[in-house]
């Protein structure tokens, strides 16, 4: 029994990262319609990026997304404007193959940098645990939660009190009726990409302060944050919150309970589940 | 009077599908006018047209003496044109208050003088609506706060694409109200109809589209004698 709480528990401290991670992918998807393959690898990328400026600078990875937030925004904005404004009004075929080969594309470059091998930061300054009711949690993973729903919370004002903000929502709602009153799509289009990347430097910053990191862990974070977005449907904020935290406490309990390399398998499952049982998810629209 | 809009030998339509052809007519400043038209004939095209949501393939839009034609919709709302699309198209998961603020994007210094609280005594029930969610809205709530988010940004050109579409009789009354209360503010506007009474009672000139041609034009009172009129429209 104990297992099972501790284990739920260590999940949904990941989960609510998770749900950070699905927020940048489902701005992108929700507004542009852009089925976005290589957004787990823009998390990879993220922590690469925190490990190098940790091991180079000696930065504690949890101050890294003041200089890659910043960084993986300008990434989005020239990815947008570079491959994905072209096939907008392409076939669907052309936009995956497009997003898969800039997933492709980005893997190859981590992988001829820093070659396959993981790498990890030697320590952080949010280490060691607290002690709750006999349950042991992890002070690094338990920061990350709560600055995960911070960033969550910061995102959500953006998008309901500011004018870009609002563009976006409006745009994801009628494109032709946002660009009547004034929007201008592309721009839109590119905050929403360059945000929804971005998002991913604050989650690679945690991540990197418990764990490491090699180039084909893009795919793992892009399976979770589909899985995620599926269960949560589009629209919700606080139902993307609650689906991470139910995808990364399954995660955890099929590891705890079964095997650890059956974590991908449970986040298929439930991925091929919900699209099965609930296409617009537990919280989404229409 | 001066002409705020000008329109000349337009050709526009869908990929290779023709629908405007050559197309010619001005609306004068403080004018109300009407395209009349079948099911079919041009008029939604016409209006996406002007407002840039479709490229002309051939001809001029002159606004305010400036050629328009090909720009994209959002520069052309910030030249001071107001599009209410057919079917009001609102933002659905946004609050009727958000909807009227989104009116302002292209000219936000409009919130400044007041704007929200004009389109509210315009339409009471927008205030009392005002943080529900545009999608939980009735049929003619929607086509106010259509109305009412096209005014938001106080345009000097405000088009209409049937207003009166799928509304109750008594409601579409009360849409045309407040229609002739903004002509007497003096505001130019162009509407789109096909329930022809409503038109020309309120336009000062009309055009008839028909396949994509104008057929016709004249004054409401002129179009009401007309026997073309009397006979496809009026069923007299
Ligand atoms: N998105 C579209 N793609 C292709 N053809 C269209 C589209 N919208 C309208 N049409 C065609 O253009 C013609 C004019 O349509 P429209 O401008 O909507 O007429 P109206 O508003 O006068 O009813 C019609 O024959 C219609 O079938
Ligand atoms: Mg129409």
């Amino acid at each position: 029994m104990d297992t099972v709480v501790q284990s739920l528990l260590n999940g949904a401290l990941m989960g609510c990262v998770y749900a950070l991670i699905t927020l940048g992918l489902s701005l992108i998807f929700g507004v542009m319609n852009v089925v976005n393959f290589a957004h787990g690898d823009f998390v990879m990328l993220s922590m690469y990026f925190a490990f190098f400026i940790g091991s180079m600078w000696g930065v504690d990875a949890v101050f890294t997304p003041a200089i890659t937030f910043p960084l993986l925004f300008i990434v989005g904005v020239v990815a947008y404007y570079a491959i994905i404004d072209g096939t907008l009004r392409q076939k669907y075929v052309t936009q995956i193959a497009v997003t898969v080969g800039l997933m492709t594309f980005l893997r190859a470059i981590t992988q001829l940098m820093w070659k396959a091998q993981p790498r990890a930061l030697p320590y952080s300054l949010i280490q060691g645990s607290i002690h709750i009711a006999g349950y042991n949690i992890m002070l690094s993973r338990l920061i990350s939660a709560v600055v995960s729903i911070l960033a969550i919370g910061g995102v959500s004002l953006f998008l309901s009190k500011t004018w870009p903000g609002r563009a976006i929502r409006a745009a994801s709602d009628d494109l032709d009726a946002a660009s009547l009153v004034g929007v201008n799509y592309r721009w839109t289009y590119a905050l929403a990409f360059g945000l929804g990347s971005a998002l991913t430097a604050i989650a690679g910053g945690l991540l990197m302060t418990f764990q490491q990191v090699d180039p084909t862990m893009g795919v793992r974070f892009g399976l979770l944050s589909w899985c995620v977005l599926a269960l949560a449907g589009l629209g919700s904020i606080p139902g993307l919150l609650i689906s991470g935290i139910i995808v990364g406490a399954a995660e955890s309990l099929s590891m705890a309970l079964w095997d650890p390399r059956a974590r991908s398998l449970i986040v298929y499952l439930i991925f091929i589940l919900v699209l099965w049982v609930r296409p617009r998810g537990l919280f989404g629209r229409k | 009077m001066s002409e705020i809009l000008r329109v000349e030998g337009l050709h526009a339509g869908y990929g290779k599908v023709p629908v405007l052809r050559d197309v010619s007519f001005h609306v004068n400043e403080g004018e109300v006018v009407a395209i009349l038209g079948p099911n079919g004939a041009g008029k939604t095209t016409l209006l996406k047209t002007i407002s840039g949501l479709i490229h002309p393939t051939a001809g001029k839009i002159l606004f305010d003496g400036q050629e328009i034609g090909g720009w994209p919709p959002h520069r052309v709302t910030k030249a001071g044109i107001a599009h209410v699309p057919e079917g009001g198209r609102l933002f659905p998961n946004m609050s009727v208050r958000e909807n009227l603020l989104m009116g302002a994007y292209g000219n936000r210094e409009s919130l400044r003088t007041g704007v929200l609280e004009e389109v509210y005594e315009m339409f009471p029930v927008l205030r009392e609506r005002h943080r529900q969610m545009a999608r939980t809205l009735s049929g003619g709530e929607k086509q106010m706060l259509a109305i009412g988010r096209g005014l938001a940004s106080r345009p000097r050109f405000l088009m209409l694409d049937e207003p009166s579409l799928g509304l109750a009789p008594k409601l579409v009354d009360g849409i045309y109200e407040r229609l002739q209360a903004l002509r007497g503010h003096g505001l130019t506007v162009l509407l789109v109809e096909q329930n022809i009474h409503y038109a020309l009672e309120l336009a000062d000139r009309c055009y008839v589209l028909e396949n994509g041609r104008i057929v016709l034009e004249g004054t409401g009172e002129e179009l009401a004698r007309s026997e073309h009129i009397k006979k496809h429209y009026l069923g007299l």
